[in-house]
């Protein structure tokens, strides 16, 4: 996944944790997709999710102390595309428990994950970008 | 069909299109269509409720889908596996979640229901015989289709 430019909301700590999320997913979706025969990536597989799931929890509640600290106006509409991201994350975690590591169920994973990363970051964290910028108007 | 059920759907596929690939669109010749078949390689159909009831087909050459995948995750993507349909599911999930919150500031509160996807499947869709609107959309990645059929409630 390509990181660019036109993503930055110009924060630095949302910034970076936003470029290591590109990263980590982009790592995550290598593996997944290299033509390694599965059996033998399933624990790099396992590990690189893990390491991601982790990453994904720990960004969005930086990012939700951030939108605090500066009043966000939309934290609520906010926080709750982060938890039902946390959600459907959660819910293939289960079913790749309960119903094993499938190449099928992982790829299916590994789609939904990169689009919607690319959507929220580039679309939906914009706004808090846009809101700073109009608050340093003001002072 | 009014045209501010169709604009809505029209306006999320470009600015979807825009902020996640930077790929222009461009509004082809409408037309009406008897059936709503899913004439290219990948389609995905959303569910649409609420104020508005009905169907929305989105029908991509494979070469499109490929490219479309490539560029959001930088990979050669050469087959459509579950990776290349979940993207494109997801993608067109975000189109039609952004077109509802369009047709909600139209006074038409919609919701929509998870994407299915079909791969190479030219089964058409029902409609109970009413027609739907055929809106071709040109990109410099490929031309494909969104199949519109929506009635109030």
């Amino acid at each position: 996944m390509m990181w660019k430019e036109k993503y930055k909301i110009g924060v630095p700590l949302i910034d970076q944790q936003h470029e290591e999320l590109f990263k980590r997913v982009s790592a995550f979706i290598g593996i997944v997709q290299n033509k390694m025969n599965w059996e033998e990536k399933l624990e790099s597989v396992k590990e690189t999710m893990a390491f991601m799931q982790e990453y994904v929890v720990f960004h969005f509640d930086d990012e939700e102390v951030y939108q605090e600290s500066i009043n966000y106006p939309n934290l609520e509409s906010h926080k709750l595309e982060h938890k039902k991201f946390k959600q459907a994350v959660e819910n293939y975690a289960v079913r790749l428990d309960t119903e094993g590591y499938s190449e099928e169920l992982v790829q299916e994973f590994s789609g939904r994950l990169m689009a919607w990363l690319i959507m929220h970051v580039g679309s939906v964290d914009q706004k808090i970008g846009e809101y700073v910028a109009s608050q340093e108007g003001e002072i | 069909m009014k045209a501010e059920y169709i604009n809505p759907f029209y306006l999320a596929t470009k600015d979807v299109f825009q902020m996640m690939l930077d790929v222009e669109t461009d509004k082809g010749q409408l037309a009406i269509v008897e059936d709503m078949i899913p004439g290219k390689e990948a389609n995905v159909v959303l569910g649409v409720t609420g104020d508005l009831k009905g169907t929305i087909l989105f029908s991509f050459p494979k070469e499109m889908i490929l490219e479309m995948v490539k560029i959001m995750s930088g990979m050669d993507v050469d087959t459509i596996d579950h990776f290349v349909s979940s993207a494109l599911g997801e993608v067109a999930n975000i189109i039609g979640g952004n077109a509802v919150t369009k047709l909600t500031a139209n006074n038409y509160i919609c919701d929509i229901v998870p994407p299915q996807i079909f791969i190479g499947e030219y089964r058409s869709l029902s409609m109970a015989s009413q027609q739907a609107l055929l809106l071709p959309i040109l990109t410099p990645i490929g031309k494909f289709d969104i199949n519109i059929f929506l009635k109030e409630k």
